[in-house]
């Protein structure tokens, strides 16, 4: 009996040591021999995927490091802290979807919309969330620019790519709201403080104009947030919000959202 | 010849070590099945969705956040970055690369142990083939016999051939089987891209092309195949040159996890890439990840690895030859 073990084993080793030959032979030819035929893309139909009209509710939310949540320990961010707000008035699932990448620019933001699948994100929606802007005027959270022609200069160009990016959301989803947060002055608490803070207003101002000008987009102030006690509510490198700052930001847009609006309009 | 190929054999199946090995792979399929569900239910339960869509797109975020950390060595940032294009290749062209289904738990379990775990296995037949009767005294009865030194030792080394078969197979099936039970048996036909080059940062796509995941499966378990033929190879020179089995362990052991080490920091020290240790991942060529040391490719590091195997086998064969037994 042992015997017809052995030789059936030896057996089935050759048989699979051939197939093992094969798969190897297989490598050769097709890593250094096939002719490569890149695949198409595939052309996804752009329909059937759009915004639905469900008991479920999608948030997306798209930005820099505000939106991912850096300097929130618990890292929540503000869109954790709204979603807790929500959840506390209603029953609906909620999912979120947060496609914010730290350090991101406005010129960042808008190769990101060119992604076909953050496109297909952006139309599931049925609220935006954003923030962008910060890394465009604060160089990385260093320092704000304070060179009159440099910042004249950054804000043309941030206010041109701001309007690309509202003018895609829009294009990809016509009926989600869509919430900018504005920026505060993390700087608030230094000497120059007069100065940073009429820089930062400005720019909100700015942004605010872009967003008037679509349908439905609404730009949320932080400014006055953090006004007073700002290194109260900053996280330890003294630009990013911490939990509480997060939390003020949070609920201030978890407040603006009816949530009976959505699934009637 | 073959009677003594059949006695190696036989020798091999009565110290029960292929149950062993059996028992082993099982029991860690096992394991990295739950694993696996445990991370699948996990992400299902985190994002609220199963659409594999949202998921990689929120895996690219998430590389693309630890990409912006500033404290990251070249090497990972040049890594992650590899593989950040390659998912948003993946999701440009409608394909999920990780599809449920036991024949992608297959792929990535073969991709995981093609440089440790399965050759871990080899040497465990492979490293008292010799040794263990030169230790025992029993060579001497072997080679009393009217049979030529190097026809004994061929034959040990067919059985070894035989046993590396017999492992790969254990491997490819049980893990197919058990997490089979989790996943769903089906999905052989899923499309997978093969063919990225990695060029320094940059991934170059000109011969990406796409290939049923049966025959990326088949591929991967020839490549690990020679892989654990290689290694048992080596095993098996320690073997003839040695008595103790358990420096023969010893060493190859020491060998396989100095490689795993060395492949995270040889980056620049560039001669590295001719030991064979660092050559291990062939699987990684054909997922399209970046190689240890730039420049490596997957004709390079298989040849290196026949270059050690033969050389292996020679130097066995000569020491086996000319040695005095007493």
């Amino acid at each position: 009996m042992r015997r017809s073990t052995v030789a059936l084993l030896i057996a089935v080793a050759a048989l699979s040591g051939v197939l093992w030959l094969g798969g190897l032979a297989l490598a050769v030819q097709d890593q250094f021999f096939s002719a490569a035929k890149p695949p198409t893309k595939e052309q996804r139909p752009p329909t059937a995927e759009t915004r639905q009209h469900d008991e479920k509710m999608d948030i997306v939310a798209l930005g820099d490091s505000l939106t991912r949540g850096t300097g929130d320990e618990s890292g929540k961010g503000y869109v954790g802290y709204m979603v807790d707000a929500l959840r506390r008035q209603t029953d609906k699932p909620i999912r979120v979807t947060n496609l914010a990448i730290r350090g991101l620019r406005s010129d960042g933001l808008l190769r990101q919309l060119g992604q076909p699948e953050i496109q297909r994100q952006v139309a599931m929606a049925d609220l935006i969330v954003m923030t962008i802007g910060g890394n465009d005027l604060f160089q990385g959270g260093e320092a704000l620019k304070l060179d009159r022609k440099q910042l004249n200069e950054a804000k043309r160009r941030y206010v041109a790519n701001l309007d690309r990016i509202f003018a895609a959301l829009r294009r990809f989803n016509s009926e989600a709201v869509i919430f900018a947060i504005g920026l505060y002055n993390p700087f608030g608490d230094l000497d120059d403080a007069k100065r940073t803070s009429a820089v930062v207003r400005d720019w909100n101002f700015a942004s605010a104009e872009v967003a008037a000008r679509y349908p439905n987009i609404v730009a949320v102030p932080t400014f006055d947030l953090f006004a007073l006690h700002v290194n109260d509510y900053l996280y330890s490198d003294h630009f990013h919000p911490n939990a509480a700052g997060y939390k003020r930001i949070g609920e201030r847009v978890a407040s603006l959202i009816t949530l009976t609006e959505e699934g009637e309009q | 010849m073959s009677k003594l190929v059949y006695n190696e054999m036989l020798k091999i199946v009565r110290k029960k070590r292929l149950w062993v090995i059996a028992a082993i792979i099982a029991v860690l399929v096992a394991l990295f099945t739950y694993a696996q569900y445990r991370e699948t239910e996990e992400l299902r339960k985190r994002l609220g969705t199963t659409d594999w869509r949202t998921q990689l797109q929120q895996q690219i975020v998430d590389l693309q956040n630890r990409l912006q950390s500033p404290s990251m060595s070249e090497e990972w940032r040049k890594y992650l970055q590899i593989r950040l294009k390659q998912q948003q290749y993946y999701l440009e062209h409608n394909i999920n690369p990780s599809a449920p289904g036991a024949p992608t738990f297959m792929r990535t379990f073969i991709e995981n142990a093609i440089d440790l775990f399965l050759p871990l296995l080899v040497m465990v037949v492979a490293a008292d083939l010799v040794s263990s009767e030169a230790s025992a005294g029993t060579i001497k009865l072997l080679l009393v016999r009217p049979v030529k030194r190097w026809k004994i030792l061929l034959s040990k080394y067919i059985a070894l051939l035989l046993s590396v078969s017999l492992i790969m197979l254990m491997a490819a099936v049980l893990s197919y089987a058990i997490s089979g039970l989790v996943f769903g048996y089906g999905g052989f036909r899923l499309p997978l891209l093969t063919g990225f080059v990695p060029q320094g940062e940059d991934l170059n796509t000109a011969n990406v092309h796409m290939i049923p995941q049966w025959k990326y499966i088949l591929i991967e378990l020839g490549l690990a195949a020679f892989v654990s033929v290689v290694v048992g190879t080596l095993t098996f020179m320690f073997s003839v040159l040695l008595r103790s089995t358990a420096a023969v362990m010893g060493i190859m052991l020491a060998a396989l996890i100095s490689g795993a080490i060395l492949s995270n920091m040889v980056s620049s020290w560039h001669s590295a890439k001719y030991l064979f240790m660092v050559n291990l991942r062939l699987t990684d060529y054909i997922k399209g990840a970046a190689p240890p040391i730039e420049g490596m490719t997957l004709g390079f590091s298989m040849a290196v690895l026949a270059v050690w195997g033969l050389a292996g086998l020679l130097v066995a064969f000569f020491v086996f030859m000319r040695r005095d037994v007493y």
